[in-house]
């Protein structure tokens, strides 16, 4: 009776004191928010117009290649569909922002930002129902997580990829089935059951005219968000469990790890951010086409994933980063970008094959193996970026 | 009633090969238990079986008063059976530490929600997964290389960290797969010490397979001898040692000549050992 369990018996909890508390766990989302102010009132301007698009271009491939990360670099389960949840996610954000403005205020166009103090604010209703159709997008796209993630793992390596790359392909029909448009807040008004059944996002003529809310400030805050969770997900038990079904499903099994349940967290994890990531962008001004969903548009992702490091956020960020801009510089070999993206993968396969920075985060990369393990201490690093 | 692992009459075949058949053990408490036999005896498919990675497809396992025959191996190892792996897998991207956190895993509740927000509970509980793993190298004297990448260890450090975190897990009987392969006699030597202070430290019951005879005669307290998938013996390390099946599974007949016929007659002989030693 003596024998099993005294161990961990043993081992008191000592909760932390709400001093403790507020600094690892309040103050990070803090620096986020204030950082996304700066971003809004201090970065947004000096970029200009075009250096600021690009740069929220960046920050939401940032949550593309992010949530991404947890399930190909994580997990490492490789998922082709990324974009597929996007796609899902940004056309009902898009829905709701845009019926939704029909319905509320008669018509598409942006609402007038409030000044206060000379500071124009972007936060209006309107932001109100960008941020609900985000929610809700996501909230979507995690169902869908769950719906192609259960019976894909029962699915390794390629036959995963080739699942996940149907799923992708089928939300691009799906859309490009969609019923027509509705331009005036009249035709909306008169709009009969069978046409809203149609899901009246454009077909293939996209989705067009969705007011423009996705303002730095709201970029950078869900962008930083992201990854604010998602380090804390790897800083965390069920972060090592991901990783150690990467290192070995078998070992991972003999000490007590869940696959299913953990692959399935992973997906719809990936599946929700990912669509988040698409009800921004659907709101930055880039024009909702089914394409958004399909193949060339999860490669990408991926793209940024692997250069960045599986398994490194800071990584991904980083390679998102540099994705998004480069293109922007080598404009006028647009055509040649694919070659440039498979050109630049061959070479870091070479150099590093890791990624950038492998399995750990940039400033981990000066000692000698991993994080270390500070377990719940220093955590605040998150908002850095 | 007293004993703790209860194996009666598990079998499996693949194809037409029957790995294991009819294999039967009983360690009560606290027992150090050898588990032998020549290479490719099926001694780690024993452990496959024992633990989930295959599912018998005959007989029953009782641990502890519960069966846990066809359960998936999570849950296996949640009802208290732990291994180590002859080649060895440790979480090689991982840190030593993170390595023996994983295996804290089973004993807390994982809240995806807790651990977006840092809670107070995921921060407590996070922090006393760290006090533990680190007690647990701190038993095995790794605990200087807790921030090392596992995959970075020296050989003998990676067998004695599998162990650990084995042990992590909290298991009530511990099954270790050659944890003596490619060490050497020094390293013997303290692993022995070892696996004897865990057992009594942590009062489990240890299952080991070994292919090291000096080791096993001198801390296993009961052998069980396999050759061909089936028990041939059962006893005492003195009573395996003068056993004329075990010595000809070990070094052949007497006579060349006669190797087929011990073939075909070891087999047929072997059933009936199992019965004669079983009383030990």
């Amino acid at each position: 009776m003596a024998a099993t369990g005294a161990l961990g018996a043993s081992i008191p909890k000592h909760r932390p004191s709400s001093e403790q508390l507020l600094r690892t766990a309040v103050l990070p989302w803090f620096v986020v928010l204030v950082l996304a102010v700066l971003a809004q009132i201090v970065l947004q301007p000096l970029l200009g117009e075009y250096g600021a698009k690009v740069a929220r271009q960046a920050g939401i491939f940032i949550i593309a290649a992010v949530s991404l990360n947890v399930v190909n670099g994580f997990t490492g389960q490789f998922s082709m569909g990324h974009a597929g949840f996007m796609a899902v996610g940004g056309y009902v954000a898009a829905f709701t922002t845009y019926y939704g403005s029909m319905v509320l205020y008669g018509s598409a166009d942006k609402l007038a930002y409030p000044v206060v103090a000379g500071v124009t604010l972007p936060l209006t209703t309107g932001h109100l129902l960008m941020l609900a159709g985000i929610a809700l997008g996501g909230c979507v796209a995690a169902v869908l997580g769950l719906l192609v993630g259960l019976p894909s793992l029962r699915l390794r390596g390629d036959y995963l990829a080739i699942v996940t790359l149907g799923f992708g392909e089928i939300v691009r029909v799906l859309l490009e089935l969609s019923g027509p448009q509705m331009f005036t807040a009249a035709e909306v008004k008169d709009a009969t059951v069978k046409q809203w059944l149609s899901f009246p996002v454009g077909g293939s003529l996209g989705f067009s005219g969705i007011p423009t809310y996705a303002d730095a400030f709201w970029v950078f805050l869900l962008a930083a968000g992201t990854c604010l969770i998602a380090y804390r997900i790897k800083q965390s038990s069920s972060g090592r469990a991901f990783l150690s079904i990467r290192e070995d499903e078998i070992a991972a099994r003999a000490m007590g790890i869940n696959l299913t349940a953990y692959k399935v967290r992973a997906f719809v994890f990936a599946a929700f951010f990912g669509g988040v990531a698409g009800g921004l962008l659907v709101h930055s001004g880039v024009p909702s086409q089914p394409s958004i969903a399909g193949f060339q548009a999860s490669f990408e992702i991926i793209i940024m994933v692997v250069l960045g490091g599986l398994g490194s956020i800071s990584g991904a960020v980083l390679a998102a980063i540099i994705l998004s801009v480069l293109p922007e510089m080598l404009r006028n070999l647009a055509e040649f970008r694919l070659i440039l993206y498979a050109l630049l993968l061959i070479v870091m396969m070479l150099v590093r094959p890791k990624g950038l920075f492998g399995v750990r985060e940039v400033w981990e990369l000066g000692r000698g193996g991993g994080s270390g393990g500070g377990g719940g201490g220093s955590v605040s690093g998150g908002g850095g970026r | 009633m007293s004993n703790l692992l209860d194996v009666a009459g598990i079998g499996i075949s693949f194809g037409g090969l029957k790995a294991v058949q009819n294999f039967s053990l009983s360690m009560p408490k606290g027992c150090l238990y050898g588990l032998i036999g020549p290479n490719g005896a099926g001694k780690t498919t024993v452990f496959n079986l024992l633990t989930g990675v295959y599912r018998a497809q005959t007989g029953t396992i009782t641990l502890d008063g519960v069966r846990v025959e066809g359960l998936p191996p999570h849950q296996i190892a949640a009802a208290g059976l732990s291994r180590t792996f002859q080649n060895i897998r440790l979480f090689g991207d991982l840190t030593v530490l993170d390595n023996v956190k994983l295996a804290c895993h089973l004993r807390g509740s994982h809240s995806m929600l807790a651990t977006m927000l840092r809670t107070a509970g995921f921060q407590a509980q996070e922090g006393a997964i760290t006090a533990r793993a680190m007690d647990m190298l701190g038993v095995f004297g790794l605990e200087r290389l807790a921030g090392e990448q596992a995959r970075n260890l020296p050989y003998g450090d990676q067998r004695r960290l599998e162990i650990c975190r084995a042990l992590a897990t909290e298991p009530k009987v511990l099954l270790l797969d050659e944890p003596a392969a490619g060490m050497n006699p020094s390293e013997k030597k303290s692993l022995a010490e070892t696996i004897r202070q865990i057992r009594e430290r942590f009062g489990l019951a240890v299952l080991l397979i070994e292919h090291d005879m000096g080791l096993v005669m001198e801390i296993c307290q009961q052998i069980t001898v396999l050759d061909h998938g089936e028990v041939i013996a059962v006893g005492t390390p003195e009573q395996v040692q003068s056993n004329p099946k075990v010595i000809e599974a070990y070094l052949g007949a007497a006579e060349p000549a006669a190797a087929d016929a011990v073939e075909a007659g070891g087999a047929a002989a072997a059933s009936s050992a199992g019965g004669a030693h079983g009383a030990a």
